[in-house]
């Protein structure tokens, strides 16, 4: 449905973003995920047919996001970060505003108007003046006016940027009900939000395309950080404790965590989990087990590893100890 | 052709939702009126020099363009509902146009009241001379139409609708005043030159009540040209 292929955008000195290239199917919802300044706005603006790109080519089902702008425009629903609204107006004139641009007749803005208002759930404010609206509203009454032409595709620029979390949830469940109807690419900064609504992400750092995938395949490949977290009362001789660890089946590697009031710390990195095999050997050996726990990198652990192991050396960690917590190393990536 | 007539009733109507619209016409009125007035009165009761005066010699016409389009496209690129109208399945062209024809419209209605004051007076008696009257007015509306074009120009080009204002003021000043200067300039071709952007000259003719086609050709191929380079500012402006 989307297709950005070497997409390159300079400004004046900056690279926005630096040959980007991905594909969205029809009724996916993706995330586009990356810090501030990584070159979401762009990529978005682009593909909205705002700004033109340096070099490299995007379509919106098969039209040229350049060539066939007009074509494009028709075809999506793009929400600016700003949530441009006409303030003097009434809600549901800056609806109808949108219905007569998008060419829909007086019937279908009479149908329309009211379905996607209740939608969002802001029906009950139809009347009221977008200036006078609170941000969450405003946001929502954005949201609106995109969906308005029931567009195939929805390109939404941080549509959750300034609300509070309780706006967010509801911003958020509604995206997610847009699921299978509209394709939908969201941008933005914030993990939780792209975790709760997209299975799949974009990370974008400094205008490249860093990683690309399911959110499971992406802690798969990228965190390689999967564990098994071991607490246990164990014999005099740890070593000898890690040994067996390690030799179990399609164990990788054993990291030693220390002594802990009386119990050592060991987490046994795998690709698969091995609680059942480490239960197993625990029970043989003795051990007094206190915790036992499957531990999965989450998509910010991996986020922060990505952008901290990219932003190279002129840009060292803040804080190097909080950063080890986070994404713990792990030098073997898997082929 | 859509998108034009939908940009074009919403500018109208974002003009006078507004506070701005409605204080700028009943200033104007005020103005003019006292100005038509006055003249009236120094002119011993000529209605046709007086209609003259408050037409040729207003500074509506000079103030009311930029103050209309300053904010139609600055405002509009800091809010992003440039942006908006941008993605929107509308050219840029249309935008530009829908935005113009609402500014022109508003001028088209002012001017009007010069019409109403005609009117009035013939009907108190004294018919006064419509051909100078109508021709005024579509000089008026002509000459609007060219300095809300630059007005428009100037709201592309700068960032605050303020500096636009100014801008497109000063720029209307001295394409009136140019022909005057142009008189204290030595060489011909200075004043050939300037002749081919004499506005005061072409809107005269109107005023004498003659609807001269070169006159016509002058204000529209102007009005043209500034619209079309105030499109294509916006449209550079992306590629930067």
């Amino acid at each position: 449905m989307i297709r950005v292929s070497h997409l390159t955008r300079r400004f004046a000195r900056i690279v926005a973003v630096d040959d980007a290239s991905f594909e969205l199917e029809r009724g996916e919802i993706v995330g586009f995920l990356g810090p501030n300044g990584a070159g979401k706005t762009t990529t978005l603006r682009i593909l909205a047919g705002y700004l033109p790109a340096t070099s490299g080519a995007a379509s919106v089902a098969g039209f040229d996001v350049l060539r066939q702008s007009m074509k494009v425009r028709e075809l999506i629903g793009y929400l600016a970060e700003a949530v441009p609204l006409y303030r003097e107006h009434r809600v549901e004139e800056m609806l109808a505003f949108q219905g007569r641009l998008h060419g829909l007749s007086r019937a279908d803005r009479k149908r329309r108007i009211p379905a996607v208002l209740e939608r969002v759930g802001v029906l009950d404010r139809r009347r009221q003046l977008v200036g006078t609206l609170s941000r969450g509203l405003r946001q929502r009454v954005g949201l609106a006016v995109a969906l308005l032409p029931d567009p195939e595709v929805l390109i939404l620029d941080e549509p959750t940027s300034g609300l509070d979390p309780l706006q967010r949830i509801g911003v958020r469940e509604l995206i997610a009900g847009l699921a299978g109807e509209h394709t939908v690419l969201l941008s933005s900064h914030i993990l939780p939000e792209v975790e709760a609504v997209c299975p799949r992400v974009i990370i974008i750092h400094r205008g490249r395309i860093v990683a690309d995938g399911t959110q499971d395949a992406l802690v798969r490949d990228l965190g390689g950080a999967a564990h098994v977290r071991i607490e246990a009362r164990v014999g005099p001789d740890p070593r000898e404790v890690l040994r067996l660890l390690a030799g179990l089946p399609h164990a990788r590697r054993v990291e030693d965590r220390g002594p802990r009031d009386g119990f050592r710390g060991i987490d046994l990195y795998s690709e698969r989990d091995l609680r059942a095999e480490v239960g197993a050997l625990a029970a043989r050996e003795g051990w007094g087990l206190r915790e036992l726990s499957w531990r999965v990198p989450t998509l910010e652990q991996l986020f922060a590893r990505i952008a901290l192991d990219l932003s190279g050396d002129d840009q060292p960690a803040a804080d190097p100890g909080r950063v080890l917590a986070l994404a713990p190393p792990d030098g073997e990536e898997p082929s | 052709m859509r998108g034009l007539l939908t940009i074009y009733r919403r500018e109208l109507a974002g003009l006078f939702l507004g506070p701005l619209a409605w204080i700028l016409l009943a200033v104007s009125l005020l103005l003019s009126g006292w100005l038509f007035v006055a003249v009236l009165k120094d002119s011993g009761g000529d209605v046709t020099v007086s209609l003259r005066y408050t037409m040729g010699a207003s500074t509506a016409l000079v103030f009311l363009p930029p103050l209309l389009t300053m904010r139609m496209i600055s405002e509009e690129t800091r809010t992003g509902m440039l942006e908006f109208l941008l993605t929107a399945p509308v050219s840029d062209a249309s935008v530009v146009l829908g935005k113009f024809l609402a500014a022109l419209s508003f001028m088209s209605l002012f001017w009007l009241s010069k019409v109403v004051y005609a009117l009035a007076i013939g009907l108190l008696g004294t018919q006064p001379d419509w051909a100078p009257v109508l021709g005024g007015y579509l000089g008026a509306v002509l000459t609007s139409a060219l300095f809300c074009a630059i007005g428009l120009l100037s709201s592309a080009g700068f960032g605050t609708p303020i500096l636009a204002a100014f801008v497109g003021l000063i720029a209307n000043i001295i394409v009136l005043l140019l022909p005057m200067l142009a008189r204290l300039a030595a060489r011909d071709w200075v004043r050939e030159a300037v002749d081919l952007v004499n506005v005061s000259a072409h809107f005269d003719t109107f005023l004498r009540g003659v609807v001269d086609t070169s006159a016509l050709v002058f204000f529209v191929v102007w009005t043209a040209v500034l619209l079309f380079l105030a499109t294509r500012l916006i449209e550079v402006r992306r590629w930067r």
